[in-house]
């Protein structure tokens, strides 16, 4: 049919045009909190969740497995042959060490150093970029110029450099310096990115409207500036989690983080090479659960950005 | 451009003139301090005084600051705690066992990063993409030991195809080929732990890179003008994809120099990362100090070309 037929066919009376937009279950539904979209796309994420799950089930076996799984970590067992460097069984499932103790045991000790370490380094990481990298940001000129240039000065050395002089001369070895060791040498990124978001969301009106209304800077900068750079930030802080925990390792296998008796994923690691050949447990279970851990942290990190990324709106 | 350049070069010689103030400090900061390593507890006092002197410790500490540096910058950075030879020497005498590692060790990741980024970004969420993106992840969570460890045993220890360190098998002379045979083969192994570690990441950035080049219009333009596939990949496509890859491998530079050095230190590399690693042990103090301000200076130039590259492609820049 043609043009002025189908005009003929429909003649235009007021009464019969549909309502332009329907009223669909889609549009009548309760409109979710932003924090629920976030949580929605999460959840839609296969492989973050999976990673996720994975988090919180290695979180379980390093911290309740040892009220499940009874032995000592520290008991030497050297009474006879056997009991050292036992292949995997039923009573050790993760065999034994050249000393007899439980492999198993001692891979549950030792994960707690390793995310205690991984989990606490970002966290004063995070906390030190925010605020330096907030009064750079905020300020601008002067306090800004300085502190980015304390931060290149510490970005222009390679990482693992600075991390072995310091660790051999300033720290004992224990946790906590080994944790305030690698904050005080992994904030920069997160200042260089807090600084950034700064530096856009400053000229913004809603700051513009709070300062109107006599809101003052401390309260501008972390009231109103910096929960809207908060997406960036936790993506960050969880993949620092995941590179943090390999920063010790590897300082821990080269003798410079934690040292035996106490063990970490990295020390385990270093004391079972010697051994690879005939119990390659000894390195497989402790390097095995370095790379799944960070590897989840990683795609759980991926996954919050997808989720976090303001361009995927929706309602 | 001249006045862009003029400016980047200003400003990365007042970060190196700050690098050399921390570093100095740091150093001098250490437990044990600079002078505590010649001193021998039953020395008496005037002999502990005459030894401060002739190193110059007895002067405040901009004094030394200053002069090490007016020596550094001619070149002479002190004399080893450990074997008293200059600081220049020893490393001169590394230097050459480590851009052995890590010119290749580059090169591969240059090329693998951006073959893998190229082709996932172009097939982007085939089973191609799914597999390399999966491989990608596995390589950034792999710690450089691991890594290390597992391909020393699977292709040393297991199936006998490949050295696991040194530069060189000792002990023997070979004719030209199979002495370069030899150096190639003890290289194999580093050089891809090396690598690797790097590739990961950037394949990552060269895909999104290369997924935003391919949506572009000129490239459209250039397949309806007929241009061949291969041609609109390599010069079309490739060549504005790599333009942010560069400033992340030069951002990048100074986590590979600390990467070689563990490399070294696992592989047996004759190299400066295991002559750090021996003099952070033994805290020989000038030699420690002047490799910190090496790899910082490396670090430095290199951002400062990649800036200067960045400028030259893409003219926006200078007038920002």
């Amino acid at each position: 049919m043609d043009i002025s037929e189908r005009l003929n066919a429909t003649p235009p009376t007021g009464e019969e045009i549909e309502p332009f937009l329907e009223l669909t279950p889609e549009l009548v539904r309760p409109r979710r909190s932003q924090g629920r979209i976030i949580f929605d796309r999460f959840i839609r994420n296969r492989t973050a969740i999976i990673g996720a799950i994975f988090l919180i089930v290695l979180f379980l076996f390093c911290f309740i497995g040892p009220f499940l799984w009874r032995l000592d970590p520290n008991v030497i067992n050297v009474d006879n042959v056997s009991s050292t460097f036992a292949p995997p069984s039923l009573a050790h499932p993760l065999g034994t060490d050249d000393v007899g103790r439980d492999e198993l045991a001692r891979v549950m000790a030792g994960g707690r150093v390793s995310l205690i370490i991984g989990l606490t380094s970002m966290l004063m990481a995070i906390i030190f970029g925010i605020g330096v990298g907030s009064f750079a940001g905020y300020y601008g000129g002067v306090i800004d110029n300085v502190l980015m240039r304390f931060t290149d000065v510490i970005l222009a050395v390679p990482l693992y450099l600075l991390l072995f002089v310091l660790s051999a001369s300033f720290t004992d070895h224990t946790p906590k310096s080994v944790i305030i060791l690698i904050a005080v040498l992994t904030w920069t990124y997160a200042a260089r990115l807090v600084r950034s978001e700064f530096l856009a969301l400053r000229e913004r009106e809603f700051v513009l409207a709070a300062r109107t209304i006599g809101a003052k800077n401390m309260r501008l900068m972390f009231r109103h500036i910096l929960p809207n750079a908060a997406g960036p930030i936790i993506v960050n802080a969880t993949l620092l989690v995941g590179s943090n925990i390999i920063l010790e390792s590897v300082m821990s296998y080269f003798g410079f983080g934690i040292q035996p008796p106490d063990s970490s994923w990295g020390n385990l690691v270093s004391g079972g090479q010697s051994y690879f050949d005939s119990a390659s447990w000894l390195v497989l279970a402790p390097g095995l659960l370095i790379f799944f851990t960070v590897l989840c942290f990683n795609l759980v990190g991926d996954g919050l950005r997808d989720a976090l990324d303001p361009y995927m709106t929706e309602r | 451009m001249t006045r862009y350049i003029m400016r980047r070069c200003l400003q990365a010689l007042i970060l190196l003139f700050f690098l050399s103030i921390a570093m100095f400090a740091l150093i001098h900061l250490l437990p044990g301090g600079a002078d505590a390593v010649f001193l021998n507890p039953r020395l008496s006092a005037a002999g502990r005084a005459a030894i401060r002197a002739r190193f110059g410790l007895d002067q405040p500490v901009y004094i030394q600051y200053l002069k090490w540096l007016g020596s550094a910058l001619t070149g002479n950075f002190g004399f080893s705690f450990a074997t008293n030879q200059p600081v220049t020497d020893i490393l001169a005498q590394r230097f050459p066992n480590t851009m052995e590692l890590f010119i290749p060790a580059l090169l591969l990741a240059l090329i693998l990063a951006i073959g893998i980024g190229v082709i996932s970004g172009v097939r982007q969420g085939t089973l191609t993409d799914y597999t390399l993106t999966t491989l990608s992840y596995f390589g950034i969570s792999m710690p450089i030991f691991l890594f290390a460890l597992l391909s020393q045993d699977i292709f040393g220890v297991t199936l006998h195809w490949l050295p696991t360190s040194g530069t060189a098998t000792y002990g023997y002379t070979f004719d030209f080929f199979n002495t370069v045979l030899d150096r190639v083969l003890h290289l194999i192994l580093p050089a891809s732990v090396l690598a690797i570690t790097f590739v990961a990441g950037w394949s990552r950035y060269m895909r999104s890179s290369m997924i935003d080049v391919v949506k572009q219009d000129y490239m459209r333009t250039a397949r309806a003008k007929g241009v061949s596939s291969a041609r609109l990949l390599m010069r079309h496509g490739l060549r504005n994809a790599i333009i942010p890859l560069i400033t992340i491998v030069a951002l990048d530079l100074g986590q590979i120099a600390g990467g070689a050095a563990i490399t070294e230190g696992i592989f047996a590399w004759p190299g400066m990362g295991s002559l750090f690693i021996d003099s952070l042990e033994g805290r020989d103090f000038p030699v420690l100090l002047a490799m910190l301000l090496l790899a910082g200076t490396f670090v430095i130039a290199f951002n400062l070309i990649a800036d200067i590259l960045y400028a030259v492609v893409d003219p926006r820049i200078r007038y920002s």
